[in-house]
């Protein structure tokens, strides 16, 4: 690689140094070994069905690819779009994540997480990657401090503008984060969706950093729990 | 058994919320502990769950072709001077086989599978190189953007903080001009201050002049002024006026139509102060003999508060301390 970059200046070099760190960062999130809880049959079947395709990815199955993009470009698109707030960018994202994947189809292990997860992390990585850069650059233009969420507004429940059926993962996904005490859910989904440092949720949420940090830790922990116990 | 304060790292780790030395502590610890391995991994499935919470988009085909697209075109072969080294070696080894004429098939399978790894390899770094150089192409250009934005503004800057300096040197000489007329204003308005000064002293020396006036005016209405009648049997004419200024303890007497007096006598004018038992002497007069007229000014010779009378008596020359002669004249 650095023989093919030697034309490149040194800092292009670093930058493409930094993209291929954050790469191997992506995979050494998924390298996780297998779980030790069950998760739940309807659960594990889809899992299973989703790592098939992967696994006929790997293989070179173009139609493999074709399947898992209409399983998971709904909600994959839907949290890029949250994150980005810019249905251009989140569709380049989906797209760039949907390649890594085709790339990386031979590096996936089911045991060490689902596919939907790691397809999730790659574009939520990449959204934030995008987020952080407009900030930057908000930030070098204008000093402007980045625009609210608004996740109140399309955060919740689906609204008359979806053009898609909600589907039943979906619907209790959201009844899971419902139960959640709204400090709690806040907390969890600007840490998701806001690509924040633990440092700026405190400051948004104009909250101690322990106290953030705890409600995360309890959102998230009650929402596995949730989502584990679900029919 | 997984405390909380490792629960809390889990969390924070599936939502990559943990950077630096707390992230490398954390996966150090990670590494050593399969349970928290598993907590990390349940944590993390939950964390994805969190992308159906988004409304859900429509998943447009034209994106769908546009991946399947990429792939088709990251699927073609590489170039040749990209892979050119591992078809050397490819090409090679029949050569090598022949010059060795007696390795076996199997050695040969062996060096053929590890070939086409190293084209594996090279295909994948390759793609990974286009990725990486997309990407590093895709921030330079948004760092030039970023920069041209940034010259821009600061042009923008200069060429506004110029006219605004231009603007201030105008408002400045202004300014100056303000400065130098102000000055000859204060220099003429100290001149006027000096006349006005002088006049100022002009005016109080008045005011005073005017006070005493004033106080003069004040004092004549304390005059007081009283009519004599003739005391005489057969000579009614005879007249007087007393005009008495009580803060001078001075008057003024005139009296007309007087009989004329022999040359040892005088006439002697009384004041009627009720606090003296007599009254008090107001001096010696005469008068003309052709006219019987005369105007004198005359003073108390002891002080007086309240008049009752003055009265006029004729008196042996030089006058006398209580009279003695015929009153000549009353007026009370």
């Amino acid at each position: 690689m650095s023989t093919c970059l030697s034309f490149l200046s040194p800092g292009l070099l670093a930058v493409a140094g930094r993209d291929r760190a954050q790469a191997d960062g992506y995979r050494d999130r998924m390298t996780l070994p297998a779980p030790t809880s069950p998760t739940p049959p309807d659960s594990d079947e889809r899992q299973q069905i989703d790592a098939a395709l992967v696994q006929r990815m790997a293989a070179g199955e173009r139609d493999a690819l074709g399947d898992l993009y209409d399983r998971f470009s709904g909600p994959l698109l839907g949290a890029a779009q949250q994150i980005l707030r810019d249905s251009a960018e989140a569709q380049d994202v989906v797209h760039d994540a949907f390649v890594t994947m085709w790339e990386k189809a031979v590096t996936f292990d089911r045991t060490r997480g689902s596919a939907f997860a790691w397809a999730v992390t790659l574009v939520r990585n990449r959204a934030i990657d995008r987020v952080r850069m407009r900030r930057r650059r908000a930030e070098l233009l204008e000093g402007a401090a980045p625009a609210d969420l608004g996740y109140q507004e399309s955060g919740g429940e689906a609204t008359g503008r979806e053009t898609v059926t909600i589907g039943e993962e979906a619907r209790a996904v959201r009844a899971a984060v419902a139960t959640l005490p709204l400090e709690q859910q806040r907390a969890v989904e600007l840490a998701f969706f806001g690509g924040f440092t633990q440092e700026e949720i405190a400051r948004k949420l104009a909250a101690p950093l322990g106290t953030v940090k705890a409600r995360i830790r309890r959102g998230l922990l009650k929402l596995r729990d949730s989502l584990a116990v679900r029919p | 058994m997984i405390d909380e304060r490792h629960e809390e790292l889990a969390a924070l780790h599936a939502l990559d919320l943990l950077e630096g030395a707390e992230l490398a502590a954390f996966e150090r610890a990670l590494a050593a502990d399969p349970k928290l391995q598993a907590l990390v991994r349940e944590l993390r499935e939950a964390s994805a769950a969190l992308a159906h919470t988004a409304a859900a988009a429509p998943a447009p085909a034209a994106l769908k072709a546009r991946i399947l697209a990429t792939i088709d075109r990251a699927e073609r072969p590489a170039p040749d001077n990209v892979i050119r080294p591992g078809f050397g070696v490819w090409h090679i080894l029949p050569w090598a086989a022949a010059a060795c004429f007696g390795l076996s098939a199997v050695w040969l399978g062996q060096r053929a599978s590890t070939a086409e790894s190293q084209i594996v390899a090279l295909r994948n770094e390759q793609t990974l190189t286009k990725v990486s150089l997309q990407t590093a192409l895709q921030q330079l250009e948004i760092d030039r953007l970023v920069s041209a934005k940034a010259i821009e503004e600061t042009t923008q800057k200069l060429a506004a903080a110029t006219s605004d300096l231009g603007s201030t040197r105008s408002l400045l000489a202004a300014r100056d001009e303000q400065v130098t007329s102000l000055s000859a204003r204060i220099t003429a308005l100290a001149s006027s201050a000096t006349v006005l000064e002088r006049q100022l002293g002009d005016t109080r020396q008045q005011v005073a002049q005017l006070t005493a006036d004033l106080k003069a005016q004040g004092d004549l209405a304390n005059y007081q002024i009283t009519a004599l009648a003739s005391m005489i049997e057969g000579s009614p004419k005879s007249v007087a006026a007393a005009v008495w200024n009580p803060s001078k303890q001075e008057g003024v007497l005139k009296v007309e139509n007087l009989p004329a007096l022999a040359a040892n006598e005088d006439y002697q004018l009384w004041i009627v102060d009720p606090r003296y038992p007599n009254p008090v002497d107001g001096g010696v007069f005469t008068v003309d003999p052709k006219t019987g007229a005369r105007s004198i000014s005359f003073k108390s010779k002891q002080p007086v508060e309240v008049i009752n009378a003055f009265a006029v008596t004729r008196e042996r020359k030089g006058g006398v301390p209580v009279a003695e002669g015929p009153f000549v004249l009353l007026g009370k």
